[in-house]
């Protein structure tokens, strides 16, 4: 196989003036703009571009495009590039895949000397047992998987996501889906041509026919003034439920690769025909090729494919591609006719000097056998749209069966005919297509509210009133009287597939996952139809009879960066937080907010706010808005205590229990006027909360007048705590008498801070300290938090961040949701029975609770090392002395500024919840630790005296 | 003592602007915005007179969201909200009516070109042709994976889209509507009502 440039070719798609230049397993080529990698290398001389997987036999072109499975070569940091179609680029850094030490001389090729013993099912037998040796094989198996290499620091690159709802989407730009897109936009339709290849066309572009030249600038001229929006090197990988369509656009000028999201109205599937290779001994042999690779490097690229050519053909592709190869001067040493029975046996020789031979025994010597055996027809989008394509023996290849509705197939995938017939098929598609699309559109716009009024009724369903095209005759060929390959891209030939069916694997299910066959990087469009044809014969049946594999989605494989698309990570922050970043913060993520952990020094933020005065930004504390008159009894129905008797201007705590008497969330919640409370909740809860608040409200009770928003960030929340507060929040508010007989614990204020009207003042606190929490317009959140810090400078007061106060809250001995309780922490466990109101009528989780009340549970204890310079870590287990017998956790552990030891929080079996009690926890180490639970939770100020101030 | 206030926008970075783009995005989190609830059907529905999915000119120039079934934003001056807003607490004793002054709660951009639904493919899964959401039309989607309200409220001819999330995705969505746009030119705008 001899390949060289062509002189100037009057359909070839390269730019002759520009040459960029690449390396090739480290040689230096150049190419023209416009060549794909593999027909500039083609161009430049190189035949062999492979290896295959199993045998590491060598490769040459086969199809030269997207599909052909010997072109894929690794190009800088990419692996599994398909040099069939991926265009060249100046720079290019094009290796070999999975060879050593060298493409031309690889030493795996020695696995083609005991092939007869890599059969089909070899890893399943060989390596079963000894079982414990399977980390041998695998480590030795590893070396030899397919592929190329991906370096773990590459770059993550740029892909971008779409989202698009076209009336109509067209899947192929040959003839008939040209025509399809440009009548259905003619139509009025919204059309999407989506295209496989670099520009539209199909096989007209590498047709030398004047005729087909004359069709394709007339389409290319029609398709411009239709104002269809066109996507070329871009593939519908798949389609689902309602025509919602995976599209990949492959070249895009700001992204590597564009998922787009398509819910087309109505899909035309038109991704014409597959040319399939002829299964013979020696058909992988660099030098055999299909008619359409010969075409394609010849009127595309300009490549003369060989000096002396055999041609097997047996459809009029293959006389075109005999005609080609004599007008740029390749020798046609034969023409094989497989319309009159002919066939060829075998190639033979070496990838230089090819020898077919007949399947009579005539041999020919030549360095090129050009073979057209009929093609497949790529149903898949049709499978996924539930079609079960039919099998026509005398035109061998699948035809549509009953595709729903809004899929609709045409071109070559719908039948055969003239180009004026396909075309004309094409565009009384696109015109049903329109119709149907205009119907589902009248459907969408009339249930959707924010949509135009739609007027009258829907449009009748367009009745499929086309002409089907006709189907050409055309041979059954599929194996010659010779065993070859089938599957080129896993190495899998026709004698593995009939040893299958021997085998027992002879549903053709079975023996594509047990020979792997149609499972590589084709994805079964070159393969699949020979496969069902070898487990036919083997089984004495006829292909229609043993049917064939339902293609799924992808319809060519996809990057999993195409999958992943763009990644959004939305994340949230108060408006103090440019104060934050700007004084040293340390930041932590909790859930999707940024939040201040502490600003260098926990534990001296905790000595500060325990000495003077501090402030901590508390914005995700969750707020609800609560507004009606039936707002007691929604209370009364989340919360465990009771809530009629909440006086104006009080703040009282709650614990809100699930169906299932779990706790679920808490916080206070302050009567704010007659009608109106707000309510926070947990920074965490704030979501979930709000949503079972809702469900109640909408499914439960919606006689209740009652509405809830959230308002969590529609204020910046800071909480002023410290012995010093009263004074420094006295500096900056108006209109509130602050005095501790005028403003108690648990009462809440509207005020004006810092010049800021409508704040609202809760003396409540997490720290155990006096404390006062402002609700501020969070517009204005930044202002009063540094009026605060401006107006407390004197008084020593500092920021403190979600650290300083946990540390503070765990001396205080106050539970957090979800760390010191878990998914089966009943409402008792947390000490707070007596905020358990059985003899209310009614709140969730009143039966569970009811039960629970008579039952020893586990307890929420505050425990404390004996060592107090050990802090446990949180999760460690409480064990019975020397045992595993696990009878608790740690749930909380710090080390205390305050009281300079350790302090925790755990919860434990009943047993071992009287105060006094010592309990053994065991460590991460394994060193085993004595503790003592305490009296009560609180480490620090059991009374509160701190906190009334 | 800090300067006196005046309205903080989630929008803190700064940004080079210009006053006008093919494709212009502006912060206009200052805008007086109301939150309404009341009976989707019920006095207090006729007057604001912007049914769920559309919008409506109140009599004061505020402008009206339908942004769910018995749900409204009010958006414009203080003046025009205000006068939109008044009286309708009284307005009939059997409609349970409860409103809100939202404008610190919810961040508020506008998007303005001929490019605007391209972008917003790029973020939204929403149909943006002119029959699914013309101008007017108010919905709530998932714009970069942010819950939002998007309402088309067109500038002379010009699609238009005011796109209102929680404040505390303020500075995240604006970001993530600038890197959507930047393939078509977008260019920022200065901050206004």
């Amino acid at each position: 196989m001899t390949m060289s440039r062509l002189g100037p070719q009057p359909t070839e798609v390269i730019d002759r003036s520009t040459t960029p230049r690449f390396r090739w397993n480290g040689k230096r080529f150049s190419g023209f703009e416009g060549d794909t990698i593999a027909s500039a290398l083609a161009a430049a001389g190189e035949h062999v571009f492979s290896r295959s997987m199993k045998y590491h036999r060598p490769r040459g072109i086969l199809t030269a495009d997207y599909w052909d499975p010997n072109l894929l070569v690794q190009v800088g940091d990419d692996p599994n590039v398909r040099a069939g179609h991926r265009l060249l680029e100046a720079g290019m850094n094009v290796q070999a895949q999975n060879v050593w030490p060298s493409l031309r001389h690889d030493i795996k090729a020695a696995n083609g000397l005991v092939s007869r013993f890599l059969t089909a099912g070899f890893y399943y037998k060989t390596f079963m047992r000894p079982q414990k040796l399977w980390p041998a094989y695998e480590r030795v198996l590893a070396t030899f998987a397919p592929g190329g290499k991906v370096d773990p620091d590459t770059p993550h690159r740029y892909h971008d996501k779409r989202y698009t709802h076209p009336d109509v989407v067209v899947a192929g730009a040959g003839p008939a889906g040209i025509e399809a897109a440009v009548a259905a936009a003619a139509a009025g339709a919204r059309v999407l041509l989506v295209e496989h290849e670099h520009a539209v066309g199909g096989h007209l572009r590498y047709s030398s026919q004047e005729p087909d030249r004359a069709a394709l600038s007339e389409l290319r001229a029609a398709l411009d003034a239709s104002g269809v929006e066109v996507l070329t090197d871009s593939t519908v990988t798949g389609r689902y439920e309602d025509n919602w369509l995976g599209i990949v656009q492959r070249s895009h000028p700001i992204a590597v690769e564009r998922l787009i999201k398509a819910r087309a109205k109505v899909l035309v599937v038109a991704p014409g025909l597959i040319e399939r290779p002829y299964v013979f001994s020696g058909n992988d042999r660099p030098g055999v090729i299909t008619s359409g690779a010969a075409r394609r490097l010849i009127n595309l690229w300009g490549v003369k494919p060989g000096e002396r050519a055999v041609v097997f053909t047996a459809n009029s592709d293959g006389d075109e591609a005999a005609a080609d190869l004599d007008r740029v001067g390749v020798e046609v040493a034969a023409v094989i006719d497989g319309r009159d029975g002919r066939r060829i046996s075998a190639a033979q020789g070496s990838s230089k000097a090819l020898e077919a031979v007949l399947s009579g025994g005539t041999r020919t010597e030549a360095d090129l056998l050009v073979v057209a055996a009929g093609w497949t027809a790529p149903t898949s989008l049709l499978n996924m749209s539930g079609d079960r394509p039919v099998y026509d023996p005398a035109v061998a290849r699948f035809f549509p069966s009953d595709p729903p509705g809004n899929v609709l197939a045409t071109g070559g995938l719908a039948g055969d005919g003239s180009l004026d017939e396909l075309r004309a098929h094409g565009t009384t598609t696109g015109k049903l297509a329109a119709q149907r699309a205009a119907a589902v559109a009248h459907r969408y716009q009339a249930r959707t509210a924010r949509a135009l009024p739609v007027t009258g009724d829907e449009p009748a369903w367009a009745a499929d009133l086309r002409v089907p095209l006709r189907r050409n005759h055309h041979p059954e060929l599929y194996r010659s009287d010779t065993h070859g390959m089938i599957d080129f891209s896993e190495d899998v030939g026709s004698k593995d597939l009939v040893a299958a069916a021997r085998e027992g694997y002879d549903s053709v299910e079975l023996a594509k996952r047990y020979t792997t066959a149609t499972m590589g990087s084709a994805q079964g469009k070159l393969e699949t139809v020979n496969t069902v044809a070898a487990i036919a014969e083997a089984r004495g049946e006829t292909i229609a009879q043993v049917g064939t594999t339902v293609w799924r989605p992808p319809y060519a494989p996809l990057t999993l960066g195409a999958l992943a698309g763009r990644v959004f990570e939305p994340v949230r922050v108060s408006s103090i937080h440019p104060w934050h970043e700007a004084n040293g913060v340390r930041t932590i993520l909790a859930g999707q907010w940024i939040r201040p952990d502490h600003y260098g020094d926990p534990a001296a933020e905790v000595r500060n706010v325990r000495a003077n005065v501090g402030l901590i930004d508390v914005t995700p504390l969750g707020k609800l808005d609560l507004r009606g008159p039936d707002i007691p009894n929604l209370l009364n129905l989340l919360y465990t205590n009771k809530w009629s008797k909440l006086p104006v201007g009080k703040v009282r705590y709650g614990m809100m229990c699930a169906e299932d008497g779990v706790v679920l969330d808490d916080g206070v919640t302050g009567r704010l006027g007659d009608d109106h409370y707000l309510m926070t909740t947990t920074s965490s809860g704030a979501g979930g909360v709000w949503e079972w608040v809702e469900n109640w409200l909408q499914t439960e009770r919606p006689h209740w007048r009652v509405h809830v928003t959230p308002v969590t960030t529609a204020y910046s929340s800071i909480n002023v705590a410290g012995p010093k507060s009263r004074e420094l929040v006295s500096r900056v508010a108006e209109g509130v008498d602050l005095s501790s007989e005028a403003f108690k614990y648990m009462e809440v204020r509207t005020a004006t801070v810092a010049g800021v009207a409508g704040c609202f003042m809760w003396r409540i606190g997490f720290t155990g300290e006096l404390s006062f929490e402002l609700h501020v317009p969070a517009g204005h959140g930044m202002h009063v938090w540094e009026a605060l810090m401006e107006a407390g400078a004197d008084l020593g007061v500092g920021p403190f961040g979600l650290e300083g106060q946990r540390i503070m809250r765990l001396e205080k001995g106050h539970f957090i949701v979800g760390q010191d309780t878990d998914g089966l922490t009943l409402g008792p466990s947390t000490g707070l029975s007596p905020l358990i109101k059985l003899d209310k009528d009614d709140f969730a989780g009143m039966p569970e609770l009811a039960w629970a009340a008579d039952r020893k549970l586990p307890m929420i204890v505050a425990i404390q090392p004996d060592d107090p310079n050990v802090v446990p870590e949180e999760a460690a287990q409480i064990v019975r002395g020397d045992t595993n017998e696990i009878l608790g956790r740690i749930t909380s552990s710090r080390m205390s500024p305050t009281l300079g030891r350790s302090i925790c929080l755990g919860q434990v079996e009943p047993e071992l919840a009287a105060g006094g009690t010592k309990v053994t926890v065991l460590l991460v180490s394994g060193e085993r630790i004595s503790a003592t639970v305490m009296d009560h939770h609180a480490h620090f100020d059991p009374d509160g005296e701190r906190l009334r101030g | 003592m800090a300067d006196s206030p005046t309205f903080e926008s989630p929008v803190v970075r700064g940004y080079d602007t210009a006053d006008s783009g093919d494709l212009l995005l502006t912060d206009a989190s200052a805008t007086i915005k109301w939150l309404i609830r009341a009976s989707p059907d019920g006095s207090v529905a006729d007057r604001l007179g912007a049914s769920f999915g559309s919008s409506s000119a109140a009599a004061s120039g505020a402008t009206v969201l339908g942004s769910r079934p018995g749900e409204w934003i009010v958006l414009g001056t203080a003046a025009e909200v205000a006068g939109a807003v008044e009286g309708l607490e009284g307005l009939d004793s059997s409609d349970f009516v409860s409103c809100l002054d939202w404008t610190h709660g919810r961040a508020l951009f506008r998007v303005t070109g001929n490019e605007t639904t391209r972008m917003l493919e790029k973020v939204c899964s929403l149909d943006w042709s002119d029959p699914m959401t013309p101008d007017g039309a108010v919905a709530s989607a998932s714009v970069a994976k942010v819950t939002c309200d998007v309402a088309r409220s067109d500038v002379d001819g010009t699609p238009s889209y005011l796109v209102f999330c929680d404040r505390s995705f303020g500075q995240y969505l604006f970001d993530a509507l600038i890197d959507a746009g930047d393939e078509f030119g977008l260019v920022v705008g200065p901050a206004r009502p």
